[in-house]
């Protein structure tokens, strides 16, 4: 969940009443681009992109005119323009006008929770305009600070005098940045980090901080940002239909983290546990078509709604439904078990069987009790299974079922089909 | 701002040993204690320290306790309440739910000046709440574990605090020996202890850190205890991507770190632990360098290379580290500290190939579990039948649902449109079986329910004869007669199923059908007496030859053949009903206690449907006509349930008629009177009591809860076509070619009726009497409406290419209603109109001889419904029996009204 660009930015930072660059959104009218070329002199054009995209400047995806004409061509360039950061590839859709900041001093900005001093931390230069990562490290301070009494005017003081930083710069800074503790920690941020703010004079020549560009995280176990009332549509594009019809059954009782890895994969993966969604997640790679974590001892109406989606979504193109975590500490393996076969079995009575093998791993309370229930709905329904307890390597179950797989797409999934009883046709 | 602590760290640390984090001494209190988890966990936990919690806190509910297995644990409404009583305490565990687990650790912080160590167990703390928590930790100087922990344990001490490390058993994975373990995941925090007990090692200190942004007790402070632990010579660490906690932490003993997560770097969001989120130089395989750069080696260690130095290995799978543990002890010249328990080799303790070829290398065979799973699994294996959970039953069932949408309902899962094309025996198995049945099946229920039906000098035959002649509808009738077939008379029968599951399964007999059966290997050690004496029983003579007669295959009946001396009928009887229900049981589809009340059934059903003819109908030696012999070894059910109804043999269309009637009307669901009528009489006797529930006493509900409006109403459609065909001389109601003009017949009624409801409406009533079998409350307001159930039956009789005059009259009906603008849209004919043309059908030649009387024509609409019936509300009986709570179906008080 993040937010980048000026265009919301900028609200977010008025909010906390931070200076920002004058900002117009796609929709802006040929009268309102012109007036703004008038006040800032130029606009920049940058293309909007849902989520984080970084380094769009770098790619060559940064407009600047200072005529209307330039202005609404470059806005035909970027508005749908394609940008590739290693895989990913994202398309915009709009642009926004961002006014021109004349300033002599460029200066980066965040705030983040840093892991090396465990405290919220400020980063901050006098350097800023370029990637954080190529200033030079001790033209750098990071400075954690305390996060019961925040962001205080004297540690921004500190750091800038450490710094060397300009003196005319001093004073405006320290009066400004404090104010972001407040939009960062109270509104369920985990970064927040503005790059460049311009340094922009006045008649007197006393500058002002303005912002010109915009980037934080949220936080999604905070509900503090929905204090924002940013439009949902911003973070939507982030999930796919799947994820999202799993994350409605998001309570703090119960895990229910999925991620679509590959929506052609053939092992159906619900697993139980970060540390088996790790291992599972790297073993399985591709073959994999979601890496999920249902652990967290879901009670078994929330654990059968969630084994009903994944079903719905996955059960027809998986070879093998694989159930998989390592000797569980509170996860009731009854509850879970024989919600995952309550829900196949009424998946099977609803869709008619699919060709499946079941591989199943797995520790814990009730273990046998939950091997039963899944071992007596298996034998029901038909299906080839096994099941493994916790003291048969996790990693080797893994490399079994995986095996299986490799099996069931070498004509095994024909064979299960035919004593399934399944048409050709329909099992395919 | 910080408190020092021990160490030169720059943030406070008060734990300078592993031996201090879990100790005997320490007193603990729990942060909503009564919530579901810590509800579950604490106890066993607090059992396994020698009882370490001294209170626990859940507002509002001060004066309650937590049981546990050595003795209550008092709860208060807050901390101080619980400081006030005298209670003191050096550790706070945070059970509460995200929101408030901020709050709870001030509470502990500010209350108590004792404290030192905080676990916090809640998951999906904000990031915000984390690092405030951490500052009020450093300010005042307390260890805090987590969040997202699942606690520490202490396998020396026997102690664990704050969560569930090692499950229910926890001495299952914490054995004493020389390794601490530091993991970022609960889970493999367990599971890793369990597979080095795999290796011969045994664990120390074991840590649960968490994986949230906020590790509060992270990496190089556990190094610091590490170092300063006499009993520890070496720790597993495993760590996931994000953070770099682990990159500060300087090892002074042999450490084996596992780091997963490589492939994470693809995901653009967490999954499963919080801030386990390769973001920039944090990612898996930076980690992986900063251990080898600590251990001095150059690569991952596999079995297959086996990198290491005697500072350690770095492995990226969890089964690896117990071979690299070993490997890096043994440069360090240590040995195990115990012999290794077990492999880490593949073990499937269930499977089945389902009868498919599979490769050798996948075709594992099955492994006997490790103790004491191997025992749990013989025990669970002993256990015979499903067991369903039992809940308030109340306006639910797990035997029928109706779909709102169509008005179809469903018995366990088969819909009253596939139930119609069964006959009444399959029903019958569908009903109590859950499936349809196959022909043996069928054999088995036409033989066992026919051997019941002749009432001939019976009791149950006088008192319903005696409540037919005061005058009482049928369902009245039927419950006399059922009242008389209590509990006694099927004991002997029920002791008998019970005895043949016992020991059958014991034996090992997979089907019931088995020809091949070995019968001596059941082994009943004088129990026989259960099923034969040496008294001939006539009954049970004929029901065996009856059997015979049909070919049936059952082992049970061939078992009571092979025993000296007569056997009973309720040992017979009991024979076919475990033949029947052998299957599901052995499925778990079915439970025991059906298995057992089976008998009772098939008698109830048998005597229903004798006590529903005349008993001038029962002879001793025939029913209806057809002789004992016939209806036992060779007539269907349907059939004989037809002759009993109308009095006369079936034709091969009647009987399809009949059996079509009865499948659509065995259920509409636990809503309907009946069916409530039925589940309220199993409630007030209790089914968590399961064995002193009256089966016939319910059925007697069910009957009470029908009547002239529900059930006898089937009779108005009959009224009305008698009425409308009463003068056009028609001959056969199957014969397409009748010569009326349908059309004309139905305009004259719509004339009529519309002048009718035109008169009524001039003399302001709005009182206007509805024409039977038209319109639906669900299926209308479409300029053509159909009633799906209809549909079926149309197209289900037009397939077998049988004429019904009725349906066709109705069809035109519904036209001339809307063509002479009564109706505004063309009504859908609905489900009654097709059941009383199905039964005037059925009925109209004998009615038109005069061997039925108009009276009886209306008795018949309505028994018809009681036979379908009588099998939907024993499926809703025998479910409510198996899943209902005592008492379950009132209603609170709350809910009534009062109506002045």
């Amino acid at each position: 969940m993040q937010i980048t660009g000026m265009l919301h930015g900028a609200k977010l930072l008025q909010f906390a009443g931070f200076p920002t660059s004058e900002v117009l959104g796609p929709d802006a009218s040929e009268d309102e681009i012109r007036a703004l070329i008038g006040r800032c002199g130029s606009v920049f054009i940058k293309p909007v992109f849902k989520g984080g995209v970084g380094k769009k400047g770098k790619a060559g995806l940064l407009g600047r005119a200072s005529d209307l004409r330039t202005a609404l061509k470059e806005k035909e360039r970027l508005y749908f323009v394609e940008h590739r950061v290693g895989s990913t590839v994202a398309k915009a859709n709009g642009v926004t006008f961002e006014g021109a900041v004349p300033a002599e001093h460029e200066v980066y900005f965040s705030i983040s929770d840093s892991t090396r001093f465990r405290a919220p931390t400020m980063t901050l230069t006098h350097h800023g305009g370029m990637d954080i990562e190529e200033v030079d490290k001790s033209l750098v301070a990071q400075i954690p600070f305390d996060a019961l009494t925040g962001l205080k005017a004297f540690v921004v003081a500190n750091a800038l005098s450490e710094l060397n930083a300009p003196k005319q710069i001093i004073s405006p800074l320290v009066q400004q940045l404090p104010k972001l503790w407040e939009l960062y920690h109270n509104f369920g941020m985990t970064t927040l980090e503005l790059n460049p703010i311009r340094m922009r004079p006045d008649r007197n020549g006393r500058l002002t901080p303005v912002a010109c560009d915009f980037k934080c995280g949220f936080d999604r176990d905070d509900p503090r940002w929905e204090r924002l009332n940013l439009p949902n549509h911003l973070f939507a594009v982030d999930y796919s239909d799947f994820e999202l019809e799993i994350n409605q059954l998001r309570t703090y009782q119960g895990q229910s983290d999925v991620y679509v890895i590959n929506p052609q994969g053939t092992i159906l993966a619900p697993t139980f546990g970060g540390g088996a969604n790790s291992l599972v997640t790297q073993m399985l790679g591709d073959d994999a078509i979601i890496s999920s974590d249902f652990g967290g001892n879901p009670p078994y109406a929330k654990m059968k709604e969630v084994a009903r989606i994944c079903f719905k979504h996955w059960l027809k193109q998986s070879n093998v439904l694989f159930i998989i975590g390592g000797k569980s500490n509170n996860t009731d393996i009854f509850e879970t078990f024989r919600a995952m076969a309550d829900a196949l079995r009424e998946h099977f009575g609803q869709h008619g069987p699919s060709p499946l093998y079941v591989v199943a791993g797995r520790g814990g309370p009730n273990l046998i009790r939950g091997m039963g229930a899944l071992r007596d709905t298996l034998e029901a329904l038909g299906v080839p299974y096994r099941l493994f307890g916790f003291d048969s390597d996790m990693s080797e179950v893994i490399n079994h079922a995986r095996a299986v797989d490799a099996w069931m797409k070498a004509g095994g999934r024909d064979e299960v089909a035919a004593k399934l009883r399944i048409p050709v046709a329909a099992a395919a | 701002m910080f408190k020092q602590g021990v160490g030169s760290f720059k943030y406070h640390v008060g734990i300078s040993s592993l031996d201090q984090i879990a100790t005997r001494d320490d007193r603990v209190c729990v942060l909503n204690i009564l919530g579901g988890e810590s509800s579950d966990v604490t106890p066993v936990g607090h059992a396994y320290s020698g009882g370490n919690v001294v209170f626990g806190t859940s507002p509002g509910r001060s004066g309650q306790v937590l049981e546990t297995p050595v003795g209550n644990v008092p709860v208060y409404n807050n901390v101080r309440e619980g400081l006030e009583v005298g209670h003191r305490f050096n550790c706070g565990v945070v059970y509460l739910p995200p929101s408030g687990a901020r709050d709870g650790v001030a509470e502990l912080i500010r209350v108590n000046p004792e404290l030192k160590k905080i676990f916090i167990v809640t998951e999906k703390l904000s990031v915000h709440d984390s690092r405030e928590i951490r500052a009020m930790g450093q300010q005042n100087g307390i260890d805090i574990f987590g969040g997202n922990s699942l606690g520490v344990a202490d396998a020396w001490n026997q102690v664990r605090i704050g969560g569930a490390l090692g499950g229910d058993s926890p001495a299952e994975a914490l054995r004493k020996g020389s390794i601490a373990i530091f993991s970022n995941s609960g889970n493999f925090t367990t599971t890793i202890a369990t597979y080095l007990r795999m290796a011969g090692w045994g664990t120390t200190t074991l840590i649960s850190s968490g994986k949230d942004v906020y590790i509060h007790y992270a990496a190089p402070e556990f190094a610091f205890a590490l170092a300063n632990d006499a009993r520890t010579k070496a720790a597993v660490l495993y760590a996931e991507p994000g953070g770099y906690y682990e990159l500060d932490a300087s090892f002074t003993k042999p450490v084996v770190a596992c780091v997963v997560g490589r492939w994470k770097s693809k995901l653009t969001r967490a999954v499963g632990h919080a801030g386990a989120m390769a973001g920039g130089h944090d990612d898996a395989e930076a980690k992986e360098r900063w251990f080898m750069a600590k251990f001095g080696v150059d690569d991952i260690f596999t079995p297959e290379h086996p990198v290491f130095s005697p500072m350690g290995a770095v492995v990226t799978n969890i089964a690896h580290i117990p071979l690299a543990l070993t490997a890096v002890m043994q440069a360090n010249a240590a040995r195990p500290d115990f012999e290794p328990e077990g492999s880490l080799a593949l073990k499937p303790w269930f499977g089945s190939s389902q009868g498919i070829v599979l490769p050798p290398e996948l075709d594992l065979p099955m492994v006997t579990a490790a103790s004491p799973y191997d025992k749990q699994i013989e025990h669970m294996n002993r256990q015979i039948g499903a067991i369903f959970p039992r809940q308030a039953m109340k306006d639910a069932s797990g035997a029928s649902q109706m779909d709102p949408k169509t008005q179809i309902t469903a018995l366990h899962g088969t819909s009253m449109l596939d139930a119609a094309q069964f006959p009444v025996e399959s029903n019958i198995c569908l009903s109590l079986l859950r499936e349809p049945g196959s022909e043996n099946e069928r054999e088995l229920v036409n033989a066992a329910v026919g051997a019941e039906i002749n009432l001939s000098g019976t009791p149950a035959l006088a008192a319903a004869q005696a409540a037919r002649e005061a005058g009482n509808a049928p369902n009245t009738v039927l419950a006399a007669a059922c009242s008389i077939l209590g509990p006694r008379s099927v004991n002997r029968a029920r002791q008998a199923v019970r005895a043949l599951v016992e020991h059958f399964a014991e034996a090992g007999l997979r089907s019931a059908v088995d020809e091949t059966f070995d019968l001596s290997s059941v082994q009943f050690d004088g129990a026989a007496g259960l099923f034969v004496s040496d008294q001939r029983d006539t009954k049970a003579e004929a029901l065996l030859e009856g059997l015979q007669a049909r070919g049936v295959k059952s082992v049970f009946v061939r078992y009571l053949r092979t025993l000296n001396g007569h056997p009973s009928a309720d040992a017979v009887l009991a024979a076919v009903a475990t033949t029947l229900a052998w299957e599901p049981l052995m499925r778990k589809r079915i439970s025991l206690l059906t298995v057992e009340t089976l008998p009772w059934w098939l008698r109830l059903f048998g005597v229903l449907i004798g006590a529903s003819t005349d008993a001038s109908r029962h002879r001793d030696d025939a029913f209806c006509g057809i002789p004992n012999e016939e209806i036992v070894g060779s007539r269907s059910l349907t059939e004989v349930a037809f002759t009993a109804l109308v009095g006369s043999e079936p034709t091969p269309d009647n009987l399809f008629a009949f059996q079509t009637l009865v499948g659509l009307l065995l259920s509409n669901g636990p809503g309907t009177i009946s069916a409530q009528g039925a589940k309220g009489a199993v409630s007030a006797d209790g089914p968590e009591t399961p064995e002193r529930v009256q089966l016939n006493k319910a059925l007697i509900g069910f009957l009470t809860h029908s009547g002239y409006a529900h059930g006898g109403n089937g009779y108005e459609g009959i009224a009305f076509l008698i009425d409308q065909f009463k003068d056009v001389g028609l001959a056969d109601p199957g014969d397409p070619d009748h010569g009326i003009d349908l059309a004309s017949l139905a305009g004259r009624y719509v004339a009529e009726y519309a002048s009718y409801k035109a008169d009524k409406k001039t003399a302001g009533s709005l009182d206007i009497r509805k024409i039977p079998g038209v319109n639906h409350p669900v299926f209308k307001d479409k300029p053509v409406n159909h009633d799906p159930r209809e549909v079926f039956v149309r197209e289900l009789f037009e397939r077998r290419e049988e004429y019904n005059v009725f349906h066709a009259y109705y069809q035109e009906l519904v036209k001339a209603l809307y063509e002479t603008g009564v109706s505004r849209n063309v009504y859908c004919v609905n489900i009654d109109a097709v059941i009383a043309a199905l039964l005037m059908k059925m009925v109209w030649q004998p009615y038109g001889e005069g061997t039925l009387s108009k009276e009886s024509l209306e008795t018949s609409a309505f028994t018809i419904f009681l036979y379908a019936r009588m099998l939907g509300c024993a499926a809703e009986i025998d479910d409510h029996l198996n899943r209902g709570r005592n008492m379950d179906t009132r209603t609170p008080a709350s809910q009534c009204q009062f109506v002045s």
